[in-house]
């Protein structure tokens, strides 16, 4: 039986903590029964669609002070769980410092749904379309928990097989290095989010790349971060793609490897809209494209640095 | 002249529903509620296909609040619904075919209660072979959906000797086009308020094409007389022939009468998806053939349509299809065979454009490929083959006469697109060289009415009602095509009224005449011929009744916004009000009439045609196989345009619509199982989509002496975009489409600067 | 037999708001969908339901001035907010801007996605009163519409942006 309507179920109890210990011991004290909610766009859809039951609680995270916000700190921009992916988009240090992770977010959904879901329900989705380029950033993610505060590598966090269930915490920020490439002298940095969907707007993704590094005077390529997710993947860094890129030049024979390598590596959940051989070949092509555009051919091409593969 | 605001001049009015629309007062017949109405729930099948073994209504029945449950048991009249032949079940008996099959309905106090009502009822279920693929359907040791088989319909047409035209071809093509399960996706899902009358009538307020055949079919199933049912089905958000056939209405009906008390259903999206019609999946395979000089000989065709579970209307839309795949060219000799096949897949039914869709596709895929085979240009090609005036129609039948084939293949040649086009193939493009562009083009002859063999009845009424408003009352509906600004501007600029003069009475069974059905293609030309045939009486019966209430010679009169005028000066002399006065009652003419067919003994032939040309650019992502739609041009030949806003609309509508099928939507199945269960996966086009060059240009030009006037331009435009875009594509990549939506791995190359070959296994 | 998870009374919290100017107190669920209390509670059906997870944009509506889907906020959400339907958009007779051109254009046909789609290019003009064609790509993915292929949505919100004040480069016309 498909479950349609809120109301069929009790409709939940909302409970409004003010500080994250105060939600973490909510949790703790309700088990299973509840739910943390941020934004609720996506809880609302799987329960619209049946995919989720409605839960007895909500945990509204969205009175808790300190949760939203973007600022710097400690060498990083950081960014507070619970801001809408509109105020990211919106943000000029978010603008200036993470430009890929806010061309990622302008890829999610439509306004009005990125004016109320938050950047931390993207991410704790696992499968959400800022991950990718999250991950080319290098970001990391602080977690409050019944142990305090922790903070750990996304990219970490996200090749945990199966996140531990019953561990109660809640994510208060991600935090993106603000890099060394200024002491780099002359080093060319480049970044790139691309998103392929069914459709040219709002669309669920198929393939998502994102991918940053730089190119050193002499035309190597270091620093390099390759990501891929797309539908119900959980993106992953495509690491040896990177290794195989690091310290040489985007050449004929480097972007052929790399198309080799991504196509081999980027391993996208099934979906049943795309054939998996699609997804990687589109995957390859748009990554050795975009390393392509770093060369003089690709300049004059028309391949305009970080801009969209179109 | 392009057809846009400028253009159309003071031609282009504010549609009189506008105001309404803007400011979200106008109440659709899903936002009806009233004080102690109940909520009523439809119980539909889990599975494809099973046998019911037991349905348990008591636990449902028990719950307070709950005021009915109803099963196959508490249909007083005919069990079955279905525009054509009734053979889908209100309620299952026995056993369900496809996913949507309704088992039973309950009415609650809330709609949550009706909800979990749902989950209390018990229904055995003896799960059986699901029967997904109509072509292994039709082998003799496939499952059977009946006892009499598979088959829902076989349509075959002849016309010369194929075999022997093909043994005289030198190119022959053959190709095996597919096209989606489309969904009409109407923003306004499926749903009403049902009342039962304190004079133990019933009134239905709940969207449809044809509120008289609703009343007959709901008539049939509460075992009533037609005339104790009124049916309110206007205004309506969105309907593509998708709301034509009955939806929750029996179920609205059956619930209400038995509570005694107002019912209202609104279906979530889910189950509209689930329930709802789509357009037939169909593949259509084709072997064409032409000699040396590129003159077709031979052209067969073999379509399998997939019905689901159920008739409706497949039987016609596959003879609409035998039709179109036949199309605007001369052949030497014809065959086309075609099946329509039931499956426990989605009820497949009315869409706009009726199967002419499908089989334009097809039919312009050859007329592409024979034309590259020949080294033609195509659209040269087309024209080489096209019938010519005073030839008979795609099945050998007497049509009227234009020139509309003609006429919208020399706009298109003269286009600014096509000029572009050619400018285009000496300019060295700068674009990175992953971006490649095409233009390509398409030719459309699309048949209009039901057709031979099926009653088509047409009619309408003018009266000078007793408040001095000249009432216009026609059978039609509104459901977004500007039905209600058509009348309004043919009763003002034919009779000329004042729009403040008017009352326009639609969509209520109580206060219409039956015009038939608001369906292919045919409101507006009915509403034109209705209104022509109206003029002369009702203007004689006004001017008469005037000159006897001033004393004036009837030749002095004329009808003018108002009231009645001085034939010299236009002076006002009495207004409507004060005529109605004068009037002992009501001054009503009235006509009833039916659409023109074709005299041939071939049921569903068409005898008016539109005739339309597309042409389109469009860019190709071969990174990731992505089309996107640049500019399009059309030109549409269907005689005067009665509502410049309305025909530009409804060609850009069908356009957008026909962008969808080409490029994006599939209400993709897997055993029976829709995939597809909301707007998240199941995706109609954005306004990123569609926000290229667009220019319509309508041809209204009609032989002299031709009588039909406007033809509609409803579906026309939801039909030669895909085949033009398929063309478009082939231009900028050189790969062949034949599947649609177009997948974009067939577009996938690999970046030319790898130069080193790299073979991915 | 009811279920009791049914019958226990939700716990219903009193949603205090501002909807059209117009201060609200109702007693719902907290959970409640504001599309719900819209439509049911206040009766205020110019909010359309049609997806019921935020695909289409029927049911839009402005919380604090943004467009937000109705249908994916719960009442506790618009605790002390804002909120404005297309009710309120000509809430003393007069249409506004953008209902004025999507009438003069025909920005609208079967007119269901159209109070979505007209709330939602009222905010848009409001932040940003002279947006690209990829600005108004952007901000409009969210409001489906079937009927019009965008067309006249298009002219509407660019003459409605002509209308605001500054000229605009407009959308490349064919003619």
């Amino acid at each position: 039986m498909v479950l349609r309507h809120e109301e069929i179920l009790q409709s939940p109890s909302v409970w409004r903590p003010r500080t994250p210990e105060e939600a973490v011991a909510r949790k703790r004290a309700l088990g299973a029964d509840a739910v943390f909610a941020a934004g609720g766009t996506l809880l609302r859809t799987r329960w619209e669609a049946g995919t989720e039951a409605i839960p007895r609680h909500l945990i509204d995270l969205g009175s808790i002070e300190g949760l939203s916000g973007i600022w710097l700190q400690d060498g990083d921009l950081a960014i507070g769980a619970l801001t809408a992916l509109d105020d990211c988009l919106n943000d000029p240090l978010l603008g200036r410092h993470a430009p890929i992770v806010a061309q990622a977010i302008r890829t999610i959904a439509g306004w009005s749904v990125r004016n109320v879901a938050t950047i931390g329900g993207n991410i704790v989705s696992r499968t959400g379309d800022s991950l990718p380029a999250l991950l080319a950033a290098d970001a990391s993610l602080v977690w409050i928990g019944e142990d305090g505060e922790r903070t750990e590598k996304l990219a970490d966090w996200l090749s945990e097989p199966i996140p531990d269930r019953a561990r109660v915490r809640l994510l208060a920020q991600v935090r993106i290095p603000l890099g060394g490439d200024d002491s780099i002298a002359n080093a060319k940095r480049f970044f790139a989010f691309h998103k392929v969907g069914r459709r040219e707007a709002f669309t669920p993704s198929l393939v998502t790349v994102a991918l940053c590094g730089s190119l050193e005077p002499d035309g190597r390529l270091t620093g390099i971060r390759i990501s891929a997710g797309g539908g119900q993947t959980v993106p992953a860094r495509l690491k040896r793609a990177e290794e195989l890129l690091t310290g040489r030049m985007p050449d004929p024979d480097a972007l052929g490897e790399v198309y080799e390598q991504v196509a081999a590596d980027y391993a996208p959940a099934p979906d049943p809209f795309a054939p998996d051989m699609y997804r990687k070949l589109t995957a390859a092509n748009l990554v050795v494209t975009e390393l392509w555009k770093l060369t003089a051919a690709g300049e004059a091409a028309g391949g305009k640095e970080g801009a969209p593969c179109r | 002249m392009p057809l846009n605001r400028t253009t159309s001049g003071d031609r282009w009015r504010v549609r009189p529903d506008g105001p309404d629309k803007v400011t979200g007062r106008l109440p659709y017949l899903t936002d009806l509620s009233l004080p102690g109405m109940l909520h009523g729930r439809v119980l539909r099948s889990p599975y494809p296909h099973a046998r019911i073994v037991s349905i348990r209504t008591e636990k449902a029945k028990a719950i307070p609040g709950v005021c009915a449950v109803l099963t196959s048991a508490d249909v007083p009249g005919l069990n079955r619904f279905g525009i054509a032949r009734p053979d889908q079940p209100v309620f299952c008996e026995d056993r369900v075919r496809f996913i949507g099959d309704a088992v039973a309905a309950v009415a609650a106090e809330t709609e949550a209660l009706a909800a979990y009502a749902l989950t209390q009822i018990e229904v055995d279920y003896e799960p059986l072979p699901v029967v997904d693929d109509p072509e292994s359907a039709l082998s003799p040791d496939s499952v059977k959906l009946f006892e009499h088989g598979n088959v829902l319909h076989r349509s075959d047409y002849g016309c010369g000797d194929v075999e022997a035209g093909f043994a005289a071809c030198r190119h022959i093509v053959e190709e095996t086009y597919s096209t989606p399960r489309q969904m009409h996706t109407y923003m306004e899902t499926e749903g009403g308020l049902f009342v039962p009358e304190p004079n133990g009538r019933l009134t239905v307020y709940a969207p449809t094409q044809h509120g008289f055949m609703d009343r007959m079919q709901l008539a049939r199933i509460l075992n009533r007389p037609e005339a104790d049912i009124r049916v309110v089905s206007s205004p309506i958000g969105g309907s593509f022939g998708g709301k034509d056939e009955l939806n929750v209405q029996p179920y609205g009906a059956l619930l209400a009468l038995a509570c005694g008390r107002p019912v209202k259903l609104h279906n979530s999206r889910w189950e509209s998806v689930r329930a709802g019609l789509k357009r037939h999946p169909m593949k259509i395979t084709m072997k064409t053939g032409t000699d040396e000089h590129g003159r077709l000989l031979a052209h067969q065709v073999r379509i399998v349509s997939d019905a689901g579970p159920y008739s409706t209307l497949s039987a016609e839309v596959l003879n609409f299809a035998v039709e179109h795949v036949i199309g605007p060219y001369r052949f030497g000799a014809v065959k086309v065979e075609s099946v329509s096949v039931f499956t426990n897949n989605g009820m497949s039914g009315e869409f706009r454009g009726f199967g002419g869709n499908q089989a334009i596709f097809a039919l312009e895929g050859q007329m592409d490929r024979l034309a590259e085979k020949l080294g033609i240009d195509p659209w040269t090609f087309r024209l080489m083959n096209m019938r010519q005036p005073g030839d008979p129609g795609p099945l050998g039948q007497p049509i009227a006469q234009t020139d509309g084939a003609r006429q919208v293949w020399e706009a298109l040649a003269d286009c600014r697109l096509w000029k572009e086009k050619a400018a285009a193939g000496n300019r060295s493009e700068t674009r990175p060289p992953w971006i490649k562009t095409g233009y390509g083009a398409a030719l459309v002859m699309h048949g209009a009415g039901l057709g031979v063999g099926i009653p088509d009845p047409a009619g309408g009424r003018l009266t000078l009602a007793g408040d001095g408003k000249i009432e216009a009352a026609f059978g039609y509906e509104e459901f977004g095509q500007g039905l209600i600004a058509s009348l309004e501007q043919m009763l003002i600029e034919q009779f000329g009224f004042d729009a403040q003069d008017l009352r326009i009475v639609i969509g209520d069974t109580d206060a219409v005449p039956d015009s038939g059905s608001s369906t292919a293609s045919r409101a507006t030309s009915m509403m034109w011929q209705a209104l022509k045939r109206l003029h002369p009486p009702f203007a004689t019966a006004l001017r008469k009744q005037a000159s006897r209430a001033l004393g004036v010679g009837m030749e002095k009169l004329v009808l003018g916004r108002g009231g009645i005028r001085d034939a010299e000066s236009g002076s006002l002399l009495i207004s409507y009000g004060e005529l109605a006065k004068t009037a002992s009652e009501p001054i009503v003419a009235e006509t009833k009439f039916a659409y023109p067919t074709s005299p041939v003994d071939r049921v569903g032939a068409h005898y008016l045609y539109t005739y339309a040309s597309v042409a389109v650019k469009v860019e190709v992502n071969t990174l990731t196989g992505r089309v996107k739609l640049l500019d399009q041009f059309h030109a549409v030949a269907a005689g005067p345009v009665v509502n410049p806003q309305g025909y530009l609309g409804q060609i850009e509508g069908g356009s957008g619509m026909a962008l969808g099928f080409a490029l994006t939507e599939d209400a993709v199945m897997d055993k029976g199982m829709y995939l597809t269960r909301n707007l998240d996966t199941y995706l109609i086009p954005t306004i990123a989509e569609l926000s290229g060059g667009f220019e319509v240009l309508p041809i209204e030009e009609l032989p002299e002496g031709d009588k039909h006037g406007p033809r509609g331009v409803g579906e026309i435009g939801s039909v030669g975009l895909a085949p033009a875009i398929a063309a478009a594509v082939h231009d900028a990549v050189g790969k062949r489409v034949n599947k649609l939506p177009i997948d974009p791995a067939l577009l996938l190359e690999k970046p030319v600067f790898l130069n080193k070959a790299v073979e991915w296994r | 037999m009811i279920d009791p998870k049914l019958a226990s009374a939700a716990e219903t919290f009193t949603l205090q708001c501002v909807i059209n100017k117009r201060p609200v107190s109702v007693d719902v669920p907290p959970a409640k969908r504001l599309l719900c209390i819209l439509r049911e509670d206040l009766h205020l059906t110019g909010t359309k339901r049609s997806c019921d997870i935020g695909r289409c944009g029927a049911c839009m509506v402005l919380v604090d001035g943004k467009p937000v889907n109705s249908c994916l906020t719960m009442a506790y959400q618009c605790q002390g907010k804002n909120i404005t339907t297309i009710e309120g958009l000509a809430a003393d007779g007069a249409l506004n801007r953008v209902q004025k051109c999507f009438l003069e254009e025909g920005g609208y046909q079967c007119g269901y996605c159209t109070p979505g789609m007209i709330v939602t290019v009222t905010a848009l003009l409001n932040k940003n009163p002279e947006p690209s064609m990829a600005e108004i790509e952007e901000a409009l993915s969210g409001n489906l519409c079937r009927c019009t292929g965008y067309g006249g949505i298009i002219r509407s919100v660019l003459k409605a942006a002509e209308q605001g004040g500054r000229r605009h480069a407009g959308r490349h016309e064919s003619a």
